[in-house]
């Protein structure tokens, strides 16, 4: 029933995205306003970016209706993600793929003064589809999370000595040094032994996606507000020169992030399959699976 | 698939070296970070010289990934 119902309120934020969008684009087609290229797209896409987070929180919805009553294990494997993260994992890369490269397009054409052999409302139209997309992906991830009740990745406040340990273990020796110092760990000692997700992940890795993805969130849009409604100057500066710091941290993260799966790889593929070998789970995530419950897929 | 993974990291690793690259070399050159003054410039170098060593892993890594051979 509940998943009946999550589907017809996806279906019905499909219908509304698409005549929204359609409505949006007749209005910018009539000539009525004489604008170029780019500056019609810049309003197209702050235009639309309400609908947008709209259908991620009815897609979020659904996704957490279609993961409850999976099965979480079969001969030798175990489900490591449900459908609904790997799903919206792939939806939020093609985000990335599109919206990063463009980005870093646009900043670095100023820098080295160079002029793409395409015009650049191409290039900023790609990057507003990449943002839709993930701002899209935002919204349908914090409404999946909430949904499910999953929050491995999240370290509560009072067991962040504990992660920073498990990380500073992790890490390779001089730096998991320069981190207990820094955190004023106590050194030595036998860490908890690694539950859902690896300290690095947890401690580390999660909450920088969340920083700069907020960052980049928040700054982009106040960046397409100013063509709804007048943004003060130094607000407009600083949200700019923020975007640019957080496009960068994101490029960092991707590069971490892709390191650090492919030295895991059975990661990858359950990222892909959602299943992973019951033996790799056992080796890597011994906590988790001996207290695993079958809805716990994250 | 583990062989095409690791190519296109190798690929995603050197056009961000790239990148990096120019933001090193626009800390010292580009007229609009000497225009903005010193903080500009040197986060340019630090962010260019981050995406280089970020980049130079994950080629590393990429590479591993290419010559195994095995399941893990």
């Amino acid at each position: 029933m509940l998943r009946a119902v999550t589907a017809l309120i996806a279906l019905i934020g499909i219908g509304i995205v698409v005549v929204a969008v359609m409505t949006i684009l007749s209005q910018q087609a009539s000539g009525a306003q004489p604008w170029g290229n780019e500056l019609s797209d810049n309003i197209i896409f702050a235009r639309t970016i309400p609908f947008v987070l709209a259908l991620g929180v009815a897609a979020g919805m659904f996704g957490g209706a279609m993961s409850r009553n999976a099965s979480s294990t079969r001969s030798g494997q175990v489900r490591r993600f449900s459908r609904a993260t790997v799903i919206g994992h792939w939806i939020i890369t093609l985000g990335f793929v599109l919206a990063l490269p463009t980005g870093v397009w646009q900043y670095l054409g100023g820098i080295v003064d160079v002029t793409a052999p395409f015009p650049l409302y191409l290039s900023y139209r790609v990057h507003y589809i990449g943002a839709a997309i993930i701002l899209f992906s935002l919204a349908y991830f914090l409404v999946y999370w909430w949904q499910t009740g999953h929050h491995s990745l999240y370290v509560p406040r009072t067991q962040w000595s504990t992660h920073l340990r498990g990380l500073a273990a992790e890490l390779p020796a001089q730096i998991g040094r320069l981190v207990t110092r820094v955190f004023r760990l106590q050194d030595g000692g036998a860490t908890a032994p690694v539950g859902q997700f690896t300290y690095y992940e947890t401690a580390f890795s999660f909450p920088t996606w969340t920083f700069a993805l907020a960052l980049i969130t928040v700054t982009g849009l106040i960046k397409a507000l100013r063509y709804l409604t007048p943004v003060p100057g130094p607000v407009l500066w600083g949200a700019s020169t923020l975007h640019v710091a957080a496009m960068v941290l994101l490029v960092l993260k991707l590069l971490d992030h892709l390191r650090y799966v492919f030295a895991r790889w059975p990661l990858v593929v359950a990222m892909t399959t959602t299943w992973v070998s019951d033996q790799y789970a056992r080796a890597h995530f011994p906590a988790w699976r001996q207290k695993r419950d079958p809805t716990e897929a994250a | 698939m583990r062989q095409i993974a690791a190519v296109l990291g190798i690929a995603w690793a050197t056009l961000n070296a790239v990148v990096g690259a120019f933001f090193v070399t626009g800390a010292f050159t580009a007229t609009t970070a000497q225009k903005e003054g010193i903080a500009a410039q040197l986060a340019l170098f630090v962010g260019g010289m981050l995406i280089i060593t970020f980049g130079w892993l994950l080629t590393q890594q990429s590479w591993r990934l290419l010559r195994q051979r095995t399941e893990q």
